[in-house]
């Protein structure tokens, strides 16, 4: 279990967190979302103590992580698949990490096993590709056995297969009663792979709850019918579709997407017209979409930014 | 529970945990692990021993062609088994103390050592000694080694430096000891800058350059005490027998005893530690 509690970072003038309050439950898998320079990392960093927050506190199950007497059974931490010496064999690297803590060799081999790395145990790090780096890195996660993991895009360089495993393992452990927080761009990633979902944006929270909360509640559905008429369907539709962000429009391959109306309103409209359907769905709204919802403010931010300076340019 | 991902794993691990807090001695043990798993410091190592053997056996052998001196001079033959892995070492010695360090903040390393040892001090501590312990062990075998190798050339002039002779063992000793403190700057200029280059070159400043450099200086009360403060000066001073006894220091002839020259040697190292363990506590890592 992680608390974050007022949680601020300042450098200098520039506040790259901002106060932020939220919890990290066991059971699930926990998504830390938000466009690059939002503040994840730095919260992250500030989580087990690398960074000193300028205020506010992190606790790890409890507890300031500085104050762990065995933070590594506490919790597991990746935060850069390339924070190895480049020159150190990977089981060298793991034997070190785990002397810290007592961890005897049998587990070092143990956590080779479970993320894949035995074959390249004794070869150096710096001849690993980024995957093989994030697997390094889970395994240093795992050493100490602990029930809470931290991991900064673990995903990050691994290949589809690697994807596949590094979701069954977090799922697992997630399963296990274990506290498990990742931080993903990749959207589609979360989807699968997260249960919770925290997202960030200039330091501040945008959005924390459930996955599927968080995307209803700044996504809408969408109704999709395909028809061999989809002129007339979206003429009778506009009719109807007269709320707020209501939205009727024939896309490219013929088919019409409607907004603000239910699946229900334009089977009705469709029948009293006659037109017939061969296919209408209803379509949530997509993490993606959920996401850029909420980070609009940043992208708005950033655009205006690129117009003045465009607009500066051509004067 | 999945047996995949935690054999030990059972829900009373927490209540006997206090059995597996991370100890001051795995710390040493994981330094040491770190250090022996690093080629390059190995190499360094090596390099100590190379060119402090390699140094006294080129005076020894060439002794009689360069002129044997007339009256045996306990501190010229000592200085002469000693001064080549002195001189040469304390470089090697200040930059193994540096890259310590400083390879954990250039290879990212640094984190998993901080995320293991959130407290990070006895990171600094267990660094320290693991370091000094093997950069001293080294300068041993290293100086006894020379001793060894040199002694049937000089013994051959009756030139020999017996060890029970007065000063003899404590100047190997101190050598040694010497070497060993070099590299403990080394940690504390390293943890201070995180940069093995820069760290490196101050190692070179305060130990060879500066004294060279000091030396030069127009004579004056600065120049003199400069050259008396030199950390390199100390390190003479420590591994040197004398044949006629001086003051304890003398700023103007820049005479320093071996205890000065170890209570200044010392100096400079818990500077540079203190300087290096605030820094490293004060900043974010």
């Amino acid at each position: 279990m992680i608390r974050v509690s007022g949680l601020t970072k300042q450098y200098g003038k520039k506040a790259a967190v901002k106060g932020i309050d939220f919890t990290v439950e066991p059971g699930q898998v926990t998504g830390f979302l938000g466009p690059n320079g939002a503040g994840k990392s730095t919260t992250m960093r500030m989580m087990v103590g690398l960074d000193r927050p300028t205020a506010g506190f992190a606790e790890v199950n409890g507890r300031n992580y500085r104050d762990l007497a065995a933070p590594l059974r506490e919790a597991g931490v990746l935060l850069d698949a390339r924070a190895a010496h480049r020159r150190r064999t990977a089981y060298k690297h793991l034997l070190a990490v785990a002397a810290t803590h007592g961890i005897d060799k049998r587990r070092v081999h143990e956590v080779m096993g479970i993320t894949g790395i035995e074959p390249v145990a004794h070869k150096r790090v710096g001849g690993f590709s980024l995957g093989m780096g994030q697997r390094l890195g889970i395994a240093t996660a795992l050493l100490g056995d602990p029930p809470t993991i931290i991991l900064d895009e673990p995903v990050n360089g691994l290949d589809p297969d690697g994807i596949l495993w590094i979701r069954e393992l977090l799922r697992r452990l997630a399963a296990e009663g274990r506290t498990v927080l990742l931080s993903s761009h990749l959207m589609s990633e979360m989807t699968q792979t997260a249960d919770h979902l925290v997202v960030i944006g200039q330091g501040r929270i945008l959005a924390d709850g459930p996955l599927q909360e968080v995307v209803s509640s700044v996504t809408r559905p969408k109704v999709r019918a395909r028809t061999r008429e989809p002129q007339r369907l979206a003429t009778a539709l506009v009719e109807l579709a007269t709320g707020p962000g209501a939205a009727v429009s024939v896309v490219a391959d013929g088919t019409v997407e409607i907004e603000g109306l239910s699946a229900e309103d334009v089977a009705r409209a469709a029948a009293w017209h006659g037109i017939v359907f061969h296919e209408l769905t209803t379509v949530e709204g997509s993490l993606e979409e959920a996401y850029l919802a909420l980070t609009a403010h940043d992208t708005e931010y950033r655009s205006a930014a690129i117009d003045s300076q465009t607009n500066g340019a051509t004067r | 529970m999945s047996p995949q991902t935690s054999p030990a794993h059972n829900p009373t691990r927490h209540a006997d945990s206090v059995f597996e807090r991370a100890r001051f001695s795995g710390l040493i043990r994981s330094e040491w692990v770190k250090t022996a798993s690093l080629p390059s410091t190995v190499l360094l190592l090596i390099g100590i021993l190379a060119a402090g053997l390699g140094g006294s056996m080129f005076l020894a052998v060439t002794l009689e062609s360069s002129g044997v001196p007339s009256v045996a001079s306990l501190e010229q033959t000592v200085n002469d088994v000693l001064s080549p892995m002195v001189i040469l070492g304390q470089i090697i010695a200040g930059i193994v103390g540096v890259m310590s360090i400083g390879a954990e903040y250039s290879s990212g390393s640094i984190q998993p050592t901080l995320i293991a040892s959130p407290r990070r001090l006895p990171v600094l501590g267990a660094k320290t000694l693991v370091v000094f312990s093997i950069v001293t062990v080294v300068g041993l075998v290293t100086a006894f080694a020379s001793w060894t190798a040199t002694y049937p050339f000089y013994a051959e002039h009756g030139l020999e430096a017996r060890l029970d002779a007065p000063g003899v063992l404590v100047a190997v000793l101190g050598s040694a000891a010497y070497l060993g403190l070099c590299a403990v700057f080394g940690v504390g200029i390293g943890t201070l800058l995180r940069s093995t280059t820069i760290g490196a070159v101050i190692v070179f400043v305060v130990t060879l350059l500066g004294p060279i450099l000091a030396s030069v200086l127009p004579y004056g009360l600065f120049s003199r005490v400069v050259r008396v403060l030199m950390l390199g000066n100390a390190g003479d001073a420590m591994s040197r027998v004398r044949d006629a006894p001086g003051p304890f220091l003398d700023i103007w002839t820049g005479h320093i005893s071996a205890g000065a020259g170890w209570m200044i040697a010392l100096a400079w190292t818990a500077l540079a530690l203190t300087a290096g363990a605030l820094a490293l506590m004060k900043r974010d890592a």
